[in-house]
């Protein structure tokens, strides 16, 4: 769909030179804005200097029932909330805020990013499409993202009951040796 | 400490909290919400907020911001207690996320 206003253009083009920058996805800036897809490819080459990268996006639900996967997009997941319930923002800039305070979360506690700007855009896309929802932990009483239509009542996250090894994959047991090393 | 002393000790964390407040909310009012955790009205109230007021309400005798965790669960995970330290800030992230925020009554 061509635009008519140049303003509403300008507008896209900032937009996608965000979502671009926070590592968006050819799908999704082509399903946000109204920007044509060469225009976004061209806008893409220059924000990033490579093409972008093709092929189909993730569409499994189970990725985000993973445990360290289920973590993070619930922690997103809430930040959305908050930005669409009490903040009132419509969906588009809910994710895009939702998804700096996470970044800005992990930025402070020197972690692995996880969650993309693409995955954290399809994971309100299944919420949506009613694929996922939102489970009530009956421990710790936080919100975490689950199966929908799962049952719910004796829900218990994650972090309330860790599985053994969770969070011992490679990479963290390298950050612990290059703490070590630094003492 | 003496009173006066103490007096003196509100009053500049009043007027550093009015002013990183405002500061936050100008530059960001959604963020700056949930990091306050305050409701629109709030945050709107904190923006039109002029030099001069923020000066006389910070004068007060009493503190301006309070503690916003009253969860014990919540305050040992906030503190490090738990398997490791990421886990416990991610855990405390998600209760408080979900947290209700201050509004006008």
């Amino acid at each position: 769909m061509r635009n008519k206003s140049v303003l509403a253009e300008a507008e896209d083009i900032q937009r996608a030179v965000e979502m671009i920058r926070l590592g968006a996805r050819m799908q999704m800036l082509e399903s946000e804005t109204q920007l044509s897809r060469e225009r976004l490819l061209k806008l893409y080459k220059e924000v990033r200097g490579v093409s972008p990268p093709k092929g189909m996006l993730p569409f499994s639900t189970d990725w985000f029932i993973t445990w360290q996967p289920n973590v993070h997009s619930s922690l997103f997941m809430s930040f959305y909330r908050f930005m669409k319930d009490t903040a009132g923002l419509p969906d588009l800039d809910a994710i895009v805020k939702a998804f700096r305070l996470y970044l800005d979360h992990i930025d402070a506690e020197d972690m692995e990013e996880v969650l993309s700007l693409t995955r954290a855009w399809t994971l309100v896309r299944f919420f949506d499409a009613d694929l996922l929802q939102q489970a009530t932990c009956t421990c710790c009483g936080g919100n975490y993202v689950a199966h929908a239509y799962d049952p719910t009542h004796e829900y218990v996250c994650g972090l309330c009951n860790m599985p053994s090894r969770a969070g011992k994959g490679r990479r963290s047991r390298r950050i612990a040796t290059d703490r070590n090393a630094l003492v | 400490m003496k009173s006066a002393d103490l007096q003196d000790e509100i009053r500049e964390l009043n007027l550093a909290y009015l002013m990183l407040a405002q500061q936050l909310v100008r530059e960001d009012r959604e963020i700056a919400m949930f990091r306050l955790g305050i409701g629109a009205d709030v945050a709107e109230l904190i923006n039109g907020l002029t030099t001069a007021q923020i000066v006389r309400l910070s004068s007060q005798q009493m503190m301006l911001c309070r503690v916003r965790f009253d969860d014990s669960a919540l305050l040992g995970m906030l503190t490090g207690e738990g398997r490791d330290a990421a886990t416990a800030s991610l855990h405390a992230a998600i209760i408080a996320a979900g947290k209700p925020v201050e509004t006008l009554a």
